[in-house]
This record gives C-alpha cells, sequence and structure tokens, in this order.
C-alpha cells in the first residue's frame, strides 16, 4: 500500500481521538441499573424513571418485564447461578416466602442499607412479612392489598339484607347467603375455598405463619382450619357458591350477569372490575371491611437485592429501592395510575383517600381500606407454602365434593405436610 | 357363513368419513375461532362460521407479546435445528455405516439406548447443563443439542447401509478423491431422500417442541410461538380470540409443509417400522 | 480441488472426524446430563441459594419420593391415562386401518392425511383448542352432547347436566385421555396400513374361495399378521403413554388440576423442580420413573414380541 496523504492521515487522527472521547464520555455517563419485573408493577417502575432522573441523570433504567409466573421462575433461575441478575427484583408477596430462605437475597436490615430505620414509615405488617425465620429482610414493601369485601348492593337489597347483617359474623355471612340466594338466586361467593381462604388468615399467633410456625410445625388442624372448613362446608351444602375458578369465563360472567352477589378480595379487584371484567355493573358493587373484624392481605409486591448482583451496583439499587418504596410522589403516582394500594403511610394523609369512586356508586372506599392496612398482621412465610396451599385446597375440595370428613382431611393434610416441611 | 359385502363399502365410507370429521374438527374451529373475539367464542351457541374479528384478534395478539419475533425465533431455530441435525447425523451415520472403528458397536448401541430415554430425564439436567453454559435465555440452547439426534444417526445409518454400495466409496478412492470429498459430493447427493424426511421430521420437531423452551427460555422476546402461547393462555385476562389466532398462525406452516410433503413424510417415518 | 497431502484425511481416520461433532453434542447434552443427574438424584439443592449450595444427602431423596403420596398418586394417573388413551388408540386404529385398506382406493392419501394431522400439528395449540372446546358452559363438546342428549335414541347415553370437564377431578383424566387419543390414532392407523400392504393378497383370496367370511378373516389372518406391527404400536403407545406432559400441563395451566388429577409424573417432577424448588428430589423421580418405563417396556416386550415360527 502506498503513503497516505498528509489530510488523510490527520483525519484519521481526529476521527480516532473523537472516538476515544466518546468512549471515556459514555464510560463516564452510561450505568444501567437492571430492574426485573412484571405487569403492572413494570408500568409503575417506568413511571418512576422521571423522578430517578431528577436524582441519579447519569443513571439509566432497564426494566425487564415478564409474565407473573414466569419472572419468578426467571428469578430464581437467575439466582441459581447468579447470570443475568437483575440489580433489583420485584417479587409478589406469594412468593417472597420462597425466596426468602435460600439466601439468595441481601438482607436489608444489615450495613449499609439498614432498613430497620424505616420500620415505622410503612404499614406495620409489610417489613414483617418479608423477614425470614432468622430475623433478616429480605426485601422492601412497595404495594400490599389491603382484604375487602365487594358485595352487590342490588342483590342484597332484593333479599332484603344489609351490609352490617353480611359482616358482623362469620356465620351471619352464611347466613345472609341463604337469604340472598332463597331471594334473588344469586350466589353468596364464587368458591367456597374463598371462604377457606381468609379464615385460615384469622386468629394468626405471632411466630406462627399460615401453615407452619418458625419451628417448621406443621398447624393445619389448628382451630382456624378447622372452623373454615366446616364454614366452607356450610356454603357448599346451602349452594350458596358458584363453583367457580378465580380468572376464570365462568367467574367473570358471574359478575357481569350478578350471579355473584360478594367477593372477598384485595382492593385492586374493583379497579379490575371497573376496566374490563364487569365495567357494566358500575355503581352496583359496594366495598366493605371483611366480616367479623378480619383483616387480611390480598397480593402485595416487594423489592429485593440480590446477594449475586455486583457490589459497584448495590447503592444504587438500595437508592432505587428508597425511591419506589419510601418517595411519597412516586408512591401516590402508583395508587392513582395503577392502582397499586401504598405501603408507605405518611401517603395516607392525601386526599386522594376522600375521593368517591364512580365504580361502587361514589364510596370513598379507600378510607376504609386504609383502615384495614394499618391492621393487617403479618404472617411468617415458609418455602412450602405454596405447596402447602394446593394440599389444603385439595382436601378441602374433597371434602365439599366427596363428603370427606373434616378432621380426617385435616390429618391427612397434616401428614403430607410434615413430610415436607424440614426439605 | 357371514357375508358382509354388500354392507362393508358404505358402512365403511361412513366410518372413515366419521373419525376423518372427527380429525378435522378442531382445527376447522380454532380457524373459526380466530376470526371471532373472545365474548363470541364463549356464548350460546358458539360460532360456526367465520366471523369478522380477525385483524381485531392480531392486534390484541401483536400487543400482548412479540409475536412475529417469536415466530422468527420458532422459525430460526428451527431450520438452525434442521441444518445442524442434517450435516451431524449425515456425517456420523455414513460412519457408523461404511466404516470400521474402535468401539464402534459400543458406540452406536449406547447412542440407541439413548433412544428409549423418555424426555422428562432430560428436563432437570437440561436445565442444569445450560445454566452451567450461561445458555439459558439463548436459541442456541434449543438448536444446538438436537442435532445429536440419536433418531437421526439412526435413519441416516439405515439408509446409508441399504442404499450406498462400498464399492462405489471404493471406487471413488481409488480415483483419487479425498475422503471428505466422497462425503460431501458422493454420499450425500445419494441421501436426498434420507436427507428430506429427516429433515421434515426435525423441523417439525423444532417447531412443536414445548418442554425445552419451557426449560430454558426466559425472556418473553426469546420464546418460540408455544411457549408465546402458553404465556398468551397464563394470565388473568385471557384474550381467547388472539390465543385462538396466535394458535392457528401457529399450525399453518406445518400443515402447508405437511400437504406438500405428506407422503415422504409418512413413508420416512413407518419405515423403521415395517421390517 | 484436490486438497494438499497433508490436509487429507486418510480412511482409518474419517470416521473419527465424521463421528465427533456428533459425538462431542452428544456426550455434552445426552451423556453428561444424564450423569449430572444422577449426581443430582443423591444431592439437597435450594436453588435460590446459588450453586455452592449443594449438599450430599445419599438415598434421602429416593426414600422421600418413594414416602411421597403426590409420586404415587402421580404415577396411577400417568398409568391411567397411558392405558385410557393407550388402548383406545389401537382398537380404533386397527379397524380403520383395515377400512382404509380395503376400501379406498383414490381418495386414500387425503384421507391418511387428514388422520396424521393431529399427530404434527403442535400440541400447545391442539390442547388450547381443546380448553375452549371442554369449557363447561360454552363449550362444543357439551354443546354437541346436549345436542346428542334430545335425540331420542342415544339421550340415555348422555348426561343431561352439561359436564364440568376442567373442574371436576373425575372429568379432567378423561378430557386429556380423549386429547391424547386424538392425537395418536391416526399415527398409528398410518403405521397399520402400512403393515397391512405387507400382506399378501392371494391369502386372502384363497381363504374367501374356502369359504371364510370377512370377520374370520379379518381375525384369523389380518391380525396376527399384524402382530409385529402391533407390538411396535404398543411399545411406543406404552413409553410415550407414561411421559404425557404437554397435554395435562397446558389443560390445567401446568399445576396438575383439582386433586392433582391431571398431574402426571413428569409434570410432576416439572413441579418438584420449577415449582417447589427441590431439585434433589425431581432428579431422584425422574430415575424412579425411568425404572418403571425399562421395566414395562421389557414386559411389553416380552408379551408382544414376534415368536419365531409364525405368521
Amino acid at each position: 500500500m502506498g503513503e497516505r496523504t498528509p489530510w488523510c492521515s490527520l483525519v484519521w487522527r481526529c476521527a480516532a481521538l473523537a472516538l476515544c472521547g466518546l468512549v471515556m464520555t459514555s464510560a463516564q455517563a452510561q450505568q444501567t441499573l437492571v430492574v426485573a419485573a412484571f405487569p403492572a408493577v413494570d408500568e409503575i417502575v417506568k413511571a418512576a424513571i422521571p423522578a430517578w432522573k431528577k436524582l441519579h441523570p447519569t443513571v439509566e433504567i432497564k426494566v425487564v418485564s415478564r409474565q407473573f409466573t414466569d419472572h419468578h421462575t426467571a428469578m430464581t433461575t437467575a439466582l441459581s447461578t447468579s447470570f443475568y441478575l437483575p440489580d433489583v427484583m420485584a417479587l409478589e408477596v406469594g412468593y417472597v416466602g420462597r425466596f426468602a430462605q435460600g439466601g439468595g437475597l441481601d438482607d436489608l436490615s444489615r450495613a449499609p442499607y439498614d432498613i430497620l430505620r424505616f420500620q415505622s414509615r410503612w404499614v406495620p405488617y409489610a417489613l414483617q412479612q418479608a423477614t425470614n425465620r432468622k430475623g433478616a429482610v429480605v426485601a422492601a414493601p412497595t404495594d400490599i392489598g389491603p382484604g375487602t369485601l365487594l358485595y352487590r348492593i342490588d342483590v342484597l337489597g332484593k333479599a332484603g339484607v344489609g351490609e352490617a347483617e353480611l359482616t358482623q359474623s362469620w356465620e351471619g355471612y352464611v347466613a345472609a347467603g341463604a337469604k340472598i340466594k332463597a331471594a334473588t338466586g344469586s350466589y353468596l361467593m364464587a368458591h367456597a375455598r374463598d371462604m377457606k381462604d381468609i379464615i385460615i388468615r384469622t386468629g394468626i399467633q405471632p411466630g406462627e405463619g399460615l401453615y407452619f410456625d418458625n419451628q417448621s410445625n406443621v398447624l393445619v388442624t389448628s382451630p382456624r382450619f378447622v372452623r373454615a372448613f366446616e364454614l366452607a362446608r356450610k356454603v357448599r351444602q346451602g349452594k350458596l357458591d358458584a363453583r367457580v375458578g378465580a380468572w376464570s369465563n365462568e367467574w367473570s360472567e358471574g359478575f357481569k350477569r350478578g350471579t355473584i352477589a360478594t367477593q372477598l378480595t384485595g382492593a385492586w379487584l374493583a379497579g379490575h372490575m371497573n376496566n374490563w371484567l364487569a365495567p357494566n355493573t358500575k355503581g352496583l358493587w359496594r366495598a366493605a371491611q371483611l366480616p367479623e373484624g378480619a383483616f387480611a392481605a390480598y397480593g402485595g409486591t416487594f423489592f429485593a437485592i440480590p446477594r449475586g448482583t455486583p457490589v459497584a451496583n448495590k447503592p444504587l439499587a438500595w437508592q432505587f429501592i428508597q425511591l419506589m418504596t419510601l418517595d411519597r410522589g412516586v408512591q401516590l403516582s402508583a395508587f392513582k395510575s395503577q392502582d397499586a394500594f401504598p405501603a408507605l403511610l405518611e401517603t395516607y394523609d392525601d386526599p386522594f383517600f376522600e375521593l368517591p369512586i364512580e365504580f361502587l356508586g361514589g364510596q370513598k372506599a379507600r378510607v376504609g381500606w386504609r383502615d384495614a392496612a394499618r391492621r393487617i398482621t403479618a404472617v411468617s412465610v415458609h418455602k412450602q407454602d405454596a405447596f402447602a396451599d394446593e394440599v389444603i385446597n385439595t382436601e378441602l375440595d374433597k371434602v365439599l365434593d366427596r363428603g370427606k370428613d373434616i378432621a380426617t382431611a385435616l390429618a391427612d393434610a397434616q401428614r403430607l405436610l410434615q413430610k415436607r416441611a424440614h426439605r | 357363513m357371514m357375508n358382509n359385502d354388500r354392507l362393508a363399502p358404505w358402512a365403511a365410507y361412513t366410518i372413515v368419513g366419521i373419525g376423518s370429521l372427527i380429525m378435522l374438527a378442531p382445527f376447522y374451529f380454532m380457524f373459526v375461532f380466530a376470526t371471532h373475539s373472545r365474548t363470541e367464542i364463549f356464548s350460546l351457541p358458539p360460532p360456526l362460521w367465520f366471523g369478522d374479528d380477525l385483524v381485531a384478534n392480531l392486534k390484541i395478539l401483536t400487543e400482548r407479546i412479540p409475536f412475529w419475533r417469536n415466530l422468527g425465533w420458532s422459525v430460526y431455530v428451527a431450520v438452525l435445528s434442521t441444518a445442524l441435525t442434517l450435516l451431524f447425523c449425515s456425517m456420523g451415520g455414513y460412519a457408523f455405516a461404511l466404516f470400521e472403528f474402535r468401539y464402534k458397536n459400543a458406540l452406536f448401541g449406547l447412542v440407541m439406548a439413548t433412544m428409549l430415554l423418555p424426555t422428562f430425564m432430560n428436563m432437570i439436567p437440561t436445565f442444569m447443563i445450560m445454566d452451567l453454559l450461561g445458555w439459558i435465555d439463548q436459541p442456541r440452547a434449543l438448536y444446538i443439542p438436537g442435532a445429536a439426534s440419536a433418531f437421526g444417526i439412526f435413519l441416516m445409518r439405515q439408509f446409508v447401509i441399504t442404499s450406498i454400495p462400498k464399492d462405489l466409496i471404493e471406487a471413488a478412492r481409488m480415483d483419487g478423491c479425498s475422503e471428505l470429498g466422497i462425503y460431501w459430493r458422493i454420499v450425500l447427493p445419494l441421501l436426498k431422500p434420507a436427507l428430506g424426511t429427516l429433515g421434515l421430521i426435525t423441523f417439525i420437531a423444532s417447531w412443536n417442541n414445548f418442554i425445552g423452551p419451557l426449560i430454558v427460555m426466559r425472556s418473553p422476546e426469546n420464546y418460540t410461538l408455544p411457549l408465546a402461547l402458553r404465556s398468551l393462555q397464563s394470565p388473568v385476562d385471557t384474550e381467547w380470540g388472539a390465543l385462538m389466532t396466535g394458535s392457528a398462525i401457529a399450525t399453518i406452516p406445518l400443515i402447508i409443509l405437511f400437504m406438500l410433503s405428506s407422503r415422504q413424510l409418512i413413508s420416512g417415518l413407518t419405515a423403521g417400522a415395517v421390517k | 480441488m484436490k486438497l494438499p497431502a497433508v490436509l487429507r484425511l486418510s480412511p482409518r481416520w474419517t470416521p473419527y472426524v465424521l463421528i465427533s461433532p456428533f459425538l462431542v453434542l452428544f456426550g455434552v447434552f445426552g451423556v453428561f446430563p444424564l450423569l449430572f443427574s444422577l449426581y443430582l438424584a443423591f444431592q439437597s439443592w435450594e436453588p435460590t441459594a446459588g450453586m455452592g449450595a449443594m449438599r450430599y444427602v445419599g438415598l434421602e431423596n429416593f426414600a422421600f419420593s418413594l414416602d411421597d403420596e403426590w409420586f404415587w398418586k402421580s404415577l396411577k394417573n400417568t398409568g391411567w391415562l397411558a392405558v385410557a388413551s393407550g388402548v383406545p388408540q389401537h382398537l380404533v386404529a386397527i379397524p380403520l386401518a383395515v377400512f382404509i385398506h380395503t376400501s379406498f382406493k383414490h381418495l386414500r392419501n387425503g384421507v391418511v392425511g387428514a388422520y396424521f394431522l393431529p399427530y404434527i400439528t403442535s400440541t400447545v395449540a391442539i390442547a388450547i383448542m381443546f380448553s375452549s372446546l371442554f369449557s363447561t358452559d360454552f363449550g362444543l363438546i357439551n354443546v354437541g352432547l346436549g345436542a346428542l342428549s334430545q335425540v331420542p335414541g342415544l339421550g340415555w347415553l348422555v348426561p343431561a347436566q352439561p359436564i364440568d370437564w376442567l373442574g371436576q377431578p373425575e372429568n379432567i383424566k378423561p378430557a386429556i385421555a380423549i386429547i391424547v387419543w386424538w392425537r395418536f390414532v391416526g399415527f398409528n392407523v398410518v403405521l397399520y396400513l402400512a403393515a397391512l400392504q405387507t400382506i399378501p393378497k392371494d391369502i386372502y383370496e384363497a381363504a374367501t374361495m374356502d369359504g371364510a367370511g370377512r370377520l374370520q378373516q379379518f381375525f384369523y389372518i389380518t391380525l396376527p399378521s399384524l402382530r409385529p406391527m402391533i407390538f411396535f404400536g404398543v411399545t411406543l403407545s406404552v413409553i410415550g403413554g407414561l411421559q404425557i406432559f404437554e397435554e395435562p400441563f397446558i389443560l390445567t395451566g401446568g399445576r396438575g388440576g383439582s386433586d392433582q388429577a391431571g398431574m402426571t409424573t413428569a409434570i410432576y417432577l416439572y413441579r418438584m423442580a420449577f415449582d417447589f424448588n427441590d431439585f434433589g428430589a425431581a432428579s431422584a423421580m425422574s430415575w424412579l420413573l425411568f425404572i418403571l418405563v425399562a421395566l414395562l417396556t421389557w414386559l411389553t416386550n416380552l408379551a408382544f414380541r414376534p415368536r419365531k415360527g409364525s405368521v
């Protein structure tokens, strides 16, 4: 090759310098924080990016969003080898137990996080919910799902049943259901299982989880389970449940047509009903507290930092989590746009809570939910909770469909769970 | 003495005809439902003829999941899988058939033994291997392992033994052709029918593969079609119309492929069965 | 173009070169994973704790599995499904193949194609399709059964209420069996058709001349001649039936359904690993199931093996 002309070599040198400069500046400017989430938490995270940019203009947030179950499976996989670990991961409360015991998540109660200093700023039960048996806090709460009783005021009206009658006691709730069925033909609830689900969550002692206690003893023969099964059986015997599964076509049809009169659920269901489940029933529903003074959580989201994340990213990850969970503006905007009930107590004085909800006929339901949120008690989580869920549901089905004796059913469940409690 | 001769023809036609209808009916309804919205699908009476929601369904489909991307991945993985399998299995089958080498029989026995292994034996170990290799969520985890297909080696070896005379190879050697040249220029062209069959089988298997992607894929953008369809089904709000449209689209390429090559496919698959 | 002598392969080394890509892949993705799974069966591993958390536990996983009610339940489910979907496959495929063989000359390819189509299409798409067909209130199958119950002669066969296919444990199994049957009956028709074509026509002609009726010919000529193919087909059905995964997975949303009625062992394996995060036990179970499959295959072999000297 021949000699380059002088100006040619100058061009090359300038280009090289420019390239170097570009690389250097971009190396300084570009740091990316990877946040793994699922719908609708991904929207909430994305909505918080402008606020983040004000604090850390040079740090990009990359949101990796997957469908709910797939997200949690992906997180399990990522934790198993530390490949493709996000810097921050969103976890739904039902999965926190599984991840809490493994040791794959950073303990936020230790330095430099010291999350316990923020404990009083959140609803009491939330931080406890993410604490494992060794006392490590593995995640920070961002939104919660206060339990509520949604009921069709028109259907109840036809049966002459008032809200007080419905919520006085669980037995009263079932009795009201019989009246509703007799007068209108509508079912009290979607499935007797819903009854069981809420009652096993009542009367949990400190140190107890839903199915296991902190020493992994199995609790399924305790009185709350017996009562739950008995009441569920009563519901089924009175033909008060529609026997439809949640989220099935028949379930949403039940709402649209008014054949399901009440639903024990998280507050967020009202939003779903308004948006797509049963928009035609606007104004016909009301929200009440759960019967007999029960307070429970149906859902909730947490943010965690994997232990295997590069140490350099962890301070920023923690900053991000603080923004999502402790910033009043971010929490409120998530509430207003995605119906994510805030875990942060200082948002509770916002006028938004006092606004009437059109879908609920103008009821200011958020006030009641706010009350409930403060009174929910934490339930310890256990690695085998998901399995226990299925075992109990199976035994309940046998009791309901095949008349199995309750004591035998619970004893069978006890036996099955005991074998796995310590795995 | 039983004389069924007069009954047989129309009875046979009716029975076989009803059977065909049963076989084809779900496909028919899949395509019909693909053109209806989800409320129409789940109404009484259900739709029996085509509707007009196809475009709407396509819109929902492509909004919910990266459908075209998933389709692209299915094509990409299937093509690569087929190409690699054809290459490696033809090479291996040729070697097993016409060469002698140490441990040949033991190796072949081992390969054949794995053919009897149920697929679930692979589920967990595959996950672990891919995890260790860092191949989780990458398409190569789908098309590379399959190239070592025991069935492919079996088919190729069988075909080489029955259709390629050893003298031909000898003659080519004496003419001075290199070994790899013999493979490429003589054996491979003669293998065309077997390549065609194996190619079809591999393509179909890769296209329909669900368990493999289920185990190793994690990001929706990297899913192949079966997994993408299932992710549509999972969330609380199943869009049945879009789901049917997606299922129908996932089925069409195979139906076309099948119509073009059914004879070859069927004869290839049954080749080993009828001794 | 001839390669320079140093790069040319001698016939001695060629096979090794030809075989090596296959063997490398086979070793890495075929043999090694198996050995690893065997190793894993003796470990206790909680995946979210990372790779280093494996602990040797000897035979504990095997003991746990053999003692696990759900494992046995899944085996029963798998066995039931294998038989309920497998036997009708062959019971229906053989006569169908005979009908097609004797009566369809021109349309044969079309008919065979129609029967084979279910086999080559995606299980996921099919199962999704059947999910909607099996819907209790709106599914076509119940609508069809409802229409049938109105027909005077057949009304008594069909229950009056719509069947809750996907919600009731007793019904999930038949639903899955129907889908698997639907998928494979055509495949078996094709197999039997191929075998039927090898039976010489003279035998039938001779039999007709001797006065044998069609039914007798079927039982004394056709069936015995089909024996090798029946053996092959049944072996495939046994092996396949014991591995059923995709149909129940899609139909029950990956869980196995109410009372785990649709949970085959393959699904339980998957759940043990990916839902309950117990990889050690899952590996142990896969080996236990494999032993069972091998045993049953061997038994099928004994029962159906073509005996020397028979037709």
